[in-house]
C-alpha cells in the first residue's frame, strides 16, 4: 500500500466483500426472475382451442364427404387474425359426423376427394385413404386425423387441431 | 473452482494489475455516503437499459401497433406491467439521482479545477438523459404521449430562424405521426444509448485520471485515503439495493396505466408532462405572446450555458461551502424558484370532473347536445355553457328538474343521485372558453 492509503482487513474486509456479493445477488435474482419469465411466458402458453360451429348437420349428405369452412380467430400475441381452414365432414347413416383434418398425416400436404374412385387422394406422395380415413395405399403412416367434434342443437361444432406429420401415432402439435 | 478458473484466465490475460487499478483507487478522506450518488445514477441507468431492452421484445414502434403492443405488455405478458413500471419509475429515479449527484458536486465545489471537464461531460449527460425522457414519452402512443410531444415539439418552433425547420426535422414532416414515432424510437433505443455510453465512459475516464475530489474539509482530506474496494463498493451496493427497492415498490404499488389511444382529432385532451419537464411546461404560462420564445428556448439555453460555464465563472479555488456564499446562494435561489408550488399547479383533472364527463357518456347526453364538435344539436350546444351560465345552483336545479328553471324545455329528468349531480355540475362548469 502507498503511504496514507488504508484498506479494511480481516473480518471487517470479508464482511464488506460478502455483503456486497449478497446484495448484488439479491438484486440480480429479483431482476432475473421477472425478466426471464417475461420473455418465456408466451412460449409456455397453450393455444386456446374453441368450439366453432360449421353449420347444421341436416344439410350434410349421408355417406358423402363434404368440404366445410372452419373460420377461427387466432390470437397472435397482440394481434388477432381470422383464418379459414377447409375440413372434411362425413355424415354416417346413424347421423353421427366424422370430421377429418385437411392435412395429410404423411408430410402435411392437402389431400382431396376423388368422386369417381370414392377415395381421398394426396397429390404429393400418393397416399390414398377410404371414406373412413383408413390408409389404402401410399406411404401414409396412419389413418386420416379426425378432429374433435360434437353436435349441439343440430349444429356441427369442431375444434381445430394440428398433429405432427410422419408418425404412426396421432400426436398433437 | 471459480478461483481456479480466475487464475487460469489471469495467467493469460494478466488481470491482476487491472484489478488493482480498478479496485484500489484511493478515495481521499476515506469512503463515504457522500459519494454514492454517482454510482446510484449509473446503476439506475443500467436498470433503464435493461428494462428498456426487455420492453423492446414486444414493443412495435408504429402508429397502428405501438399502443396495442404496450397494452399487451401491460396486461397480457407475464410480469410485463412490472418491467414497464420499473422503466417508468426508473426514469424518474434517474433524474432524482442526477439531481442529487449534481447538488453534492455543487455543494462540495467538486466541479472546480482540475475537474472542469468532468463537470462539463456531466452536464452533457444530463442533457442526454432529458432527451431520453422526451423521446421515450411518445412511444406508448396514448393521448398523453401524443399531446405532450406535440406541445414539446411546438416549443422548439420558437427558436428564431431555424425553428420551423427543426420542428419538421423532429416530426419527420408536417405532422406528428408514423415518421415521428419511428425516429423517436430510433433516437431513444439506438442513438442516445451510444451517445450516453460514450459520455459515461468519458466521465469515468476523467474521474480516474483526475481522481475523486474528496472532502472539502482540508483536515479530513489530509487524514489519508482509503481504497475504493471494498468499503466504498459496499456503501454503493447498499444504496443500489435501496434504490432498486424503491423503484420496484413504486412499480408494484403505483401502476402506470395508459391513457386512451392517441387521437389527433381530440383537441380537448390536456397533456401533462413528466415532473422533470413540469417546471418548464408551467413556465410557458408566465410567458405570454412575444415572451414565449424567452421561456421556450432562451431560458433553457441560459440554464445549460450557465451550468457549462460554472467552473469558469466560479474560479475561487476554495471548496469550503462556508466561504462560497454567492455561488451557493445563487444555487439555492434557483432551487427555490423551481420548487415554487405555484409553478406546479398543473391542470390535473379534478376526479369529480372526470366522473361528470363519464356521466355525460353514460346518459348519452350527446344524442341531444353538442360538446366541442361531438354530438347532435337538438338541445343547446354545451361547448361553452359555463360562459353563459356560470351559476352552480342553476345547473344543480336544472339537472334535478329541468322545467323548473327552464320552462318549456324538453330535456328529460335523469335519475341522478346527489354525488352524480355534483360531478355532472362540476364538469358542466368547466365548459367555458379560455
Amino acid at each position: 500500500m502507498e503511504d496514507g492509503l488504508s484498506t479494511p482487513v480481516g473480518t471487517r474486509r470479508s464482511f464488506f466483500v460478502k455483503s456486497t456479493v449478497f446484495i448484488s445477488s439479491l438484486i440480480g435474482i429479483s431482476l432475473a426472475v421477472p425478466l426471464i419469465g417475461y420473455v418465456i411466458a408466451p412460449a409456455l402458453q397453450r393455444r386456446n382451442k374453441e368450439w366453432v360451429s360449421l353449420g347444421k348437420t341436416e344439410a350434410l349428405p349421408i355417406g358423402e364427404p363434404k368440404a366445410m369452412d372452419y373460420t377461427m380467430t387466432e390470437k397472435d400475441g397482440w394481434q388477432e387474425s381470422h383464418t379459414t381452414k377447409g375440413v372434411w365432414a362425413v355424415k354416417q347413416s346413424n347421423g353421427e359426423v366424422t370430421v377429418f383434418s385437411p392435412i395429410c398425416p404423411h408430410l402435411g400436404c392437402g389431400y382431396r376427394w376423388d368422386q369417381q374412385d370414392r377415395l381421398f387422394k394426396c397429390p404429393c406422395h400418393g397416399s390414398v385413404y377410404d371414406i373412413n380415413g383408413t390408409v389404402k395405399a401410399g406411404p401414409a403412416p396412419r389413418p386420416l386425423d379426425t378432429l374433435p367434434s360434437k353436435i349441439e342443437n343440430g349444429d356441427l361444432l369442431v375444434q381445430y387441431e394440428e398433429y405432427k406429420s410422419g408418425l404412426a401415432k396421432k400426436v398433437e402439435l | 473452482m471459480a478461483s481456479r478458473l480466475y487464475q487460469w484466465i489471469d495467467q493469460r490475460l494478466k488481470l491482476k494489475p487491472l484489478e488493482q487499478t480498478l479496485l484500489d483507487e484511493p478515495i481521499p478522506g476515506g469512503a463515504s455516503w457522500n459519494y454514492v450518488f454517482g454510482s446510484a445514477t449509473l446503476f439506475l441507468f443500467v436498470l433503464q437499459a435493461l428494462t428498456g431492452m426487455f420492453l423492446m421484445v414486444y414493443y412495435v414502434p408504429a402508429t397502428d401497433h405501438a399502443y396495442d403492443t404496450v397494452q399487451y405488455i401491460q396486461h397480457e405478458v407475464w410480469g410485463g406491467w412490472f418491467i414497464r413500471g420499473m422503466h417508468h419509475w426508473g426514469a424518474s429515479a434517474v433524474m432524482v439521482a442526477i439531481g442529487l449527484h449534481m447538488l453534492q458536486v455543487f455543494f462540495d465545489g467538486a466541479y472546480k479545477r482540475p475537474r472542469e471537464l468532468m463537470w462539463i461531460v456531466g452536464v452533457i449527460l444530463l442533457a442526454i438523459m432529458l432527451a431520453f425522457g422526451f423521446t421515450g414519452y411518445l412511444l406508448p402512443w396514448d393521448q398523453n404521449a401524443y399531446w405532450a410531444t406535440q406541445v414539446g415539439i411546438n416549443m422548439v418552433g420558437n427558436v428564431p430562424l431555424i425553428g420551423d425547420f427543426l420542428v419538421k426535422a423532429l416530426r419527420g414532416g408536417e405532422t406528428l405521426g408514423a415518421l415521428t414515432i419511428s425516429r423517436f424510437f430510433a433516437i431513444h433505443v439506438a442513438f442516445l444509448p451510444v451517445l450516453i455510453a460514450v459520455g459515461i465512459m468519458l466521465h469515468l475516464f476523467i474521474l480516474r485520471r483526475v481522481g475523486p475530489a474528496g472532502p472539502h474539509d482540508e483536515t479530513r482530506a489530509k487524514a489519508g485515503s482509503e481504497t475504493f474496494y471494498p468499503r466504498q463498493v459496499f456503501l454503493d451496493a447498499v444504496v443500489m439495493l435501496g434504490v432498486f427497492g424503491v423503484v420496484a415498490l413504486l412499480a408494484i404499488s403505483m401502476e402506470f396505466p395508459l391513457a386512451d389511444r392517441a387521437d389527433p382529432s381530440d383537441h380537448s385532451f390536456v397533456p401533462v408532462p413528466e415532473w422533470y419537464f413540469l417546471f418548464f411546461y408551467q413556465l410557458l404560462k408566465y410567458a405570454p405572446g412575444a415572451w414565449g420564445p424567452l421561456a421556450t428556448w432562451l431560458l433553457p439555453m441560459l440554464f445549460f450555458t450557465g451550468l457549462l460555464l460554472l467552473p469558469f465563472v466560479d474560479r475561487n479555488p476554495d471548496r469550503n461551502p462556508s466561504s462560497r456564499p454567492i455561488v451557493l446562494g445563487t444555487g439555492l435561489g434557483f432551487l427555490i424558484l423551481v420548487s415554487l408550488r405555484d409553478l406546479y399547479a398543473v391542470p390535473k383533472r379534478d376526479p369529480s370532473v372526470v366522473r361528470g364527463m363519464a356521466l355525460v357518456e353514460h346518459f348519452n347526453c350527446k344524442t341531444c347536445h353538442r360538446i366541442h364538435g361531438e354530438g347532435v344539436n337538438v338541445g343547446p350546444d354545451l361547448s361553452f355553457v359555463a360562459d353563459r351560465r356560470p351559476d352552480r345552483e342553476w345547473h344543480l336545479q336544472h339537472f334535478k328538474d329541468p322545467q323548473s328553471v327552464s320552462p318549456g324545455s324538453f330535456m328529460p329528468k335523469f335519475p341522478l343521485n346527489e354525488k352524480q349531480l355534483n360531478d355532472l355540475t362540476n364538469y358542466i362548469l368547466t365548459l367555458k372558453s379560455g
